[in-house]
């Protein structure tokens, strides 16, 4: 094992965290905040119940929402406009990838200058960026523990990924109250995107054991919890999917992901299809094409999942993967790739542009686009 | 584009959340970098200011001093002028003055230029004052760069050369005058002695009756009139001709201190009629002869001593001092009398000028006097404040200093 590292921001974790937001904005030195979140948070009452925390630290704030699920440049641009015009000090992110990825966006911009596209790629940021404070509506894009941000290029029709240490944000607060709103089908798919981390993360090549604890813990809370929250929406089962949605954020990103997020990341982008939703249908067949190069990782799962051992670590790893799917279907979801690509002629081009993906880069055993062709005929 | 991204950029083991303590540094070191060009810049200007040899004041709009060069101190006598208004240091007011040449850069917002006559401890100057209003971002007068200039000597030499110049003119005007009057009062007065010569033989001649003794009476007097009024005549005309340069041929080695003191005696009886009159001569010793015409100093001693008599009018004092200083010998004479109205200090030397009632002077007087002194490369200068009296001081050359 090389040298790796395991980078998190201060964490906040409980019910009812989120009235710390004012007070830790206030301790980074926030005079006025720049608050990103989205529409769609703003029906639940969540936003509203952070302006009232502001305005009780007697905090100043400037709202911005205009933010699309997939953050454009273009949104970043005018964010980062705004947060001039007023001259904040603090961001602030309430929401799920998007608004938190366009948070880290505007601060980028703000504080380093030009464009987004400047930074795209890896460690390209030269100067510190404002503070931010983070508050995930959903426990699994992560983004408010990694060094990632996901913005699109509307001229160019890419999604850029910008990878900096510098976009971890100083904070993240975890309040699974903010999970009580959410409708039953996003809480699969969160449960299942964090869970699709974990098994990723856990396989990765630069896994670790600060990741790998995290990893398992994801997969073992997630595993027992989800179908107990299915069946009763209690704060207490809630309170743990967001505890596993954490550790699986914390484990990827450190250690990053592999193929299905890679095919995952591209078909998102081609066919505008939940996040989520896709995993199900890759994951298992991912799992066995990684399965010659990590025989042991995926029997520790395997173990996780069936609750102890087979004969041999392969037959333990091959009986943790059929789990899984049985579990997937429990679900109700989707698991076939047919169910949601229209065409069977798209795969090859899917293929290879996932072959960009970084997230290739981690997966333990090497693949090229004819090797993801036929994870994706096997998934159909 | 962009290097594709490796395993290592995603660990980034070189790479760390960035902070702004290094950014605060590069910030600090580049504040302090300008920081040291700001005061350089300062101390740069601070010498250019300091060398200018006018005085310098920046004010606020509302009069109030904000700083100086250090010449304003020397100047204004003044230790510590920043924060008092500009009024209270130059005029000894509480409030603006009405001719302020600030108020009218701040309302026309263009450089501003006037003469400002200022007392500094009982002394008088004058100021040539340029006002330049500091304009802000947006063009507006914030503050008056004020530069004064001390003028007083300027002004002095030019008030004297052109004196001079009038006294030359004057001069010319005055010697041909007076040269062709003389022609014609030698033939008047020759022959008005010629007929007083006769007079004894007309009287001989006439019948011894009492009309005839009556015109006799009458030619008598007559003609003594004629006399004395060509030997007035001659005299004036004799005053006429020291507006004219002369050679110096005429200059002997003479104690001054001899010529008050003779001159003094001349106004004995004077001094008997004006008992109440105190007159001292403080004469310090061993002062130098100097080269010079007795008689015109005399005469120039002489209406000095009288004109402080007639200003003091039968009470006061008279206070004579010779002295030397600097190697030049001086005489003043100070009165208590009744001063001379500043109004007329600049006619005061000139020919014909005369404050006396019509007939009782010819107003030749100080300006023959000054003539005198000036034909003796010395000044006459006077200084008075109404009715304070006035102080007359007549400064001579040492004998040693006199160009031939």
């Amino acid at each position: 094992m090389g040298i790796l590292k395991f980078s998190v921001p201060e964490i906040f974790l409980g019910r009812n965290s989120m009235k710390y937001a004012g007070v830790c904005a206030r301790r980074l030195g926030a005079k006025k905040i720049f608050f990103v979140s989205d529409p769609g948070l703003e029906s639940t009452g969540w936003v509203d119940a952070v302006f009232d925390i502001f305005d009780h630290e007697k905090l100043k704030w400037v709202y911005y929402s205009d933010i699309s699920s997939n953050p454009r440049d273009s949104q970043i641009e005018e964010g980062a406009r705004l947060y001039e015009k007023h001259g904040c000090d603090v961001v602030f992110a309430l929401g799920g990838g998007s608004p938190m990825d366009a948070a880290k966006g505007i601060a980028l911009v703000t504080s380093n200058g030009g464009r987004v596209h400047d930074y795209e790629g890896a460690n390209r940021i030269q100067k510190p960026l404002p503070p931010m404070v983070f508050m995930p509506s959903t426990a699994s894009s992560g983004s408010d523990v990694s060094q990632f941000a996901i913005i699109t290029d509307m001229e160019r029709q890419v999604k850029m990924s910008i990878i900096s240490r510098t976009l971890v944000p100083n904070v993240s607060i975890i309040d699974p109250t903010l999970l009580t709103t959410k409708p039953r089908d996003l809480i699969i798919a969160a449960a299942v995107d964090a869970l699709s981390h974990a098994v990723e993360a856990h396989v990765s090549r630069l896994a670790f054991p600060l990741t790998e604890v995290h990893s398992l813990r994801a997969i073992e809370l997630i595993m027992k919890y989800l179908p107990l929250t299915l069946e009763d929406n209690s704060l207490a089962n809630l309170e743990q999917l967001s505890i596993a949605g954490t550790s699986a954020a914390m484990a990827f990103s450190n250690a990053s992901l592999g193929i299905d997020h890679a095919l995952a990341h591209t078909l998102g982008g081609v066919l505008d299809v939940l996040h989520g939703i896709i995993h199900p249908i890759l994951l298992p067949s991912v799992m066995r094409y990684n399965l010659p190069k990590c025989v042991d990782k995926l029997a520790e799962i395997g173990k996780v999942m069936i609750g102890g051992s087979m004969g041999s670590p392969e037959a333990t790893a091959l009986a943790g993967i059929e789990a899984l799917e049985n579990y997937f279907k429990s679900l109700g979801v989707s698991t076939r790739l047919r169910d949601i690509v229209p065409e069977r002629s798209k795969i090859p081009q899917i293929c290879e542009m996932a072959t960009f993906d970084s997230c290739l880069l981690s997966n333990p055993r090497e693949a090229d686009a004819e090797d993801m062709m036929s994870i994706c005929h096997d998934a159909w | 584009m962009n290097k594709p991204t490796t395993l290592e950029d995603i660990i980034g083991l070189e790479y760390t959340k960035l902070g702004f303590f290094g950014e605060v540094k590069k910030n600090m070191a580049k504040l302090q970098a300008t920081n040291r060009k700001l005061e350089r810049k300062q101390r740069k200007l601070e010498a250019i200011f300091g060398g200018i040899s006018d005085v310098m004041v920046i004010l606020s709009a509302n009069f109030t001093i904000i700083s100086t060069n250090d010449l304003f101190s020397t100047v204004f006598k003044h230790a510590s002028p920043r924060g008092h208004f500009c009024y209270e240091i130059f005029k000894k007011r509480d409030c603006p003055c009405s001719d302020c040449p600030i108020s009218k850069a701040r309302q026309t917002n263009k450089v501003c230029r006037k003469t400002m006559a200022l007392d500094i401890e009982d002394k008088h100057y004058q100021f040539d004052v340029t006002v330049s209003p500091l304009r802000d971002a947006k063009k507006k007068a914030f503050r008056f760069l004020v530069l004064m200039r001390d003028v007083t000597r300027e002004k002095e030499y030019q008030s004297k050369y052109s004196h001079s110049k009038k006294m030359a003119t004057v001069g010319a005007l005055a010697a041909g005058v007076a040269h062709e009057i003389n022609n014609p009062l030698t033939s008047i007065s020759g022959f008005t002695k010629g007929l007083q010569r006769r007079l004894p033989i007309l009287n001989k001649n006439l019948q011894d009756t009492e009309e005839n003794q009556a015109l006799m009476e009458d030619f008598t007097e007559y003609i003594d009139t004629i006399l004395t009024e060509c030997d007035r005549c001659r005299d004036i005309v004799q005053g006429l001709l020291t507006f004219s340069p002369r050679k110096k041929v005429d200059f002997t080695s003479l104690n001054l201190k001899r010529i008050v003191t003779g001159v003094l005696r001349l106004l004995h009886h004077r001094f008997k009629e004006n008992p109440q009159v105190a007159i001292t001569l403080k004469a310090e010793k061993n002062i130098p002869h100097i080269m010079g015409n007795a008689a015109e100093l005399k005469q120039v001693i002489l209406n000095l001593i009288c004109n402080s008599l007639d200003a003091v009018d039968g009470q006061g004092f008279l206070e004579l001092r010779l002295y030397q200083k600097e190697n030049q010998i001086i005489f003043s004479i100070e009165d208590d009398g009744c001063g001379i109205d500043p109004e007329i200090m600049d006619q005061l030397f000139d020919p014909f000028f005369t404050t006396k009632p019509i007939g009782q002077g010819i107003g030749i007087g100080l300006s023959t006097c000054y003539n005198i002194i000036r034909q003796h490369q010395g000044e006459l200068l006077v200084k008075s404040n109404k009715k304070e009296g006035a102080v007359f001081t007549m400064i001579l050359p040492h004998p040693d200093e006199v160009m031939s």
